[in-house]
């Protein structure tokens, strides 16, 4: 293993530790605990504040999106592990505004464990909250089990939407609505080249064969649906294009947001390569794409691989993700 | 039971509680991570300070949603949230009263119990507190007066706690042990069995009625 680190049980505090000094207009951690950011001018009295959560080793997700028109907090656990209800909670605590907040987090057991938990412990200190949970990986059940399915990269699309709601002033139910709505119209497809190396115990996440692929591979290295021998780009971009569009029910006049994700090793190049793929293959379908994304979203440390993206558009979505944010990532 | 002497028996069962310490951590050092005794004796104190603070006539809802807020403070854990949680359940299901009686102990048991298997995950025979609540909640809902329910209470959550220990845990870091962790104990069901016990010696139900409203 080779990785730029020090000691590895620090790993995660010195990574925030990092994001705090480079970024000190932008960010903030309201109390003692490095593990909570939220956005500098947090709580935003009178708006409803947006509190995302789950493990590291994901960057920019999770905490690369908290900033303005984005997520307005974060409750940081270690590498691939979920934050404490605590955690969760202070979180919600340091945004709320009087408005209520939104815990908008990828659909996994240790995460939603703690995020019901600080739902309780909000509502002791009369903070109202709501739950959307990012489902978008389509490998990870089928469609008549969609709400099983597991939060990656399309949830971005769910944080900005929604950032952009509380940013104008929508109200609790309405931005919740929104995270629900985007989430309802989002799939996503992955595939893995070569597994992660976890910083605490030096071992792969899983093993790959040379020369073989995963698809619809997990942001934590969970198998997909399909193992076998390595594809070119295109190929790839038509087998997840195909899932993607059946799944969404798209057609001819539908109109999308792409986003190109590459999960850690995979360089820029080979995400436009795909992109080239993705455009050809849905204008053959007669679909628009209206908002593009190509670059590292939502990682999973040193993984190769990439996935894809869709959001299915109307003129209320495409608005909201065209509407101004600015985080340590992300900025529209 | 009113306000005040629902103030004064909580607070007399938990300080009795805090006697148990010792013991809930040594059980949770064997099947989990051994804060349990600390959570128990933080939590309560906090408690017992919290209604010090609370008006003599706070409802039963707001009685119970004092205790939620100083025991998830306390000593922050996954147990002191779901207790929290579950606590703060049942009070829910006190809001329009004022007087509380065995069967309203039970069903507050039984909501508190239902958000903790919902919020954990979990059911019965999973080896958890859950196992201990559940019998309790049914005892307390079916008894004829407050002693024989508190005394049926008793006897129902020593039996789970009798009877799970030759189970394997399913939930939490006791489950990481798996099948070592049959035969032990757990910590969970035996902290719930305390506390009643406690109330019960605390709250003698044959002291004269002027002691048990008595406020310090």
């Amino acid at each position: 293993m080779k990785k730029i680190i020090n000691d590895p049980d620090r790993f995660v505090d010195e990574m925030i530790e990092g994001i705090l000094k480079a970024h000190p207009t932008l960010v903030k951690t309201p109390a003692d605990d490095l593990r909570i950011l939220v956005r500098a001018d947090a709580p935003v009295a009178g708006h409803v504040g947006i509190v995302t959560g789950g493990g590291s080793g994901h960057l920019p997700l999770f905490k690369g999106y908290v900033g303005t028109g984005l997520c307005s907090g974060v409750a940081i656990g270690n590498v691939f592990s979920s934050p404490s209800s605590q955690q969760c909670f202070e979180a919600a605590k340091a945004v709320d505004g009087g408005a209520g907040v939104l815990f908008l987090y990828g659909n996994y057991g240790g995460d939603v464990f703690n995020f019901d938990l600080a739902t309780d412990l909000a509502e002791l200190e009369g903070i109202e909250t709501r739950t959307v949970l990012g489902r978008d990986d389509v490998a990870s059940q089928p469609k008549d089990r969609k709400a099983d399915r597991r939060g990656v990269a399309g949830i971005i699309f769910a944080y900005k939407a929604a950032g952009a709601a509380a940013e104008r002033g929508d109200d609790l139910d309405q931005v919740a609505a929104v995270a629900e709505d985007v989430i309802e119209h989002t799939a996503t497809m992955g595939i893995g080249l070569s597994p992660t190396i976890l910083p605490t115990t030096g071992h792969p996440s899983f093993e790959l064969p040379d020369g073989e692929m995963e698809i619809g591979i997990g942001i934590h290295g969970e198998p997909g649906i399909h193992r076998g021998p390595l594809e070119s780009a295109d190929q790839i971009a038509d087998r997840i294009i195909t899932a993607l569009v059946a799944d969404l029910d798209l057609t001819s006049g539908s109109r999308v947001a792409v986003l190109v994700n590459g999960l850690g090793a995979t360089p820029l190049e080979e995400l436009y390569v795909l992109f080239r793929r993705v455009h050809t293959l849905l204008a053959e379908r007669g679909i628009t794409i209206a908002k593009s994304y190509v670059g590292e979203y939502a990682t999973s440390l040193e993984m190769a691989g990439a996935s894809i993206s869709l959001l299915e558009l109307n003129d209320e979505r495409l608005a909201l993700l065209e509407a101004p944010a600015k985080s340590p990532f992300f900025e529209e | 039971m009113r306000s005040v002497q629902l103030q004064e028996s909580i607070s007399r069962a938990l300080g009795e509680l805090v006697g148990y310490a010792d013991e809930l951590r040594d059980l949770d050092q064997a099947l989990g991570d051994g804060d349990l005794g600390i959570t128990v004796s933080l939590g309560a104190k906090a408690v017992i300070e919290a209604l010090e603070a609370l008006s003599d006539d706070a409802s039963p809802t707001e009685i119970a949603r004092t205790c939620a807020k100083a025991f998830a403070n306390a000593n922050p854990s996954t147990m002191a949230a779901l207790v929290a949680g579950g606590l703060l359940a049942g009070s829910r299901g006190w809001a329009t009263l004022d007087d509380v009686s065995v069967a309203d102990a039970g069903a507050f048991a039984r909501l508190a119990g239902e958000n903790i298997a919902n919020r954990g995950k979990t059911q019965l025979g999973d080896k958890t507190i859950l196992d201990a609540i559940m019998p309790a909640a049914e005892a307390l809902e079916a008894a004829a007066d407050a002693s024989s329910g508190l005394d049926e209470a008793i006897g129902a959550a020593r039996r789970a706690v009798e009877d799970t220990t030759p189970l394997q845990s399913r939930r939490g870091r006791a489950s990481w042990l798996q099948e070592r962790s049959i035969g032990l104990q757990d910590p969970g069901a035996t902290a719930f069995l305390r506390f009643l016990e406690s109330w019960r010696a605390a709250n003698d139900a044959s002291a004269p009625a002027d002691t048990v409203t008595a406020r310090s």
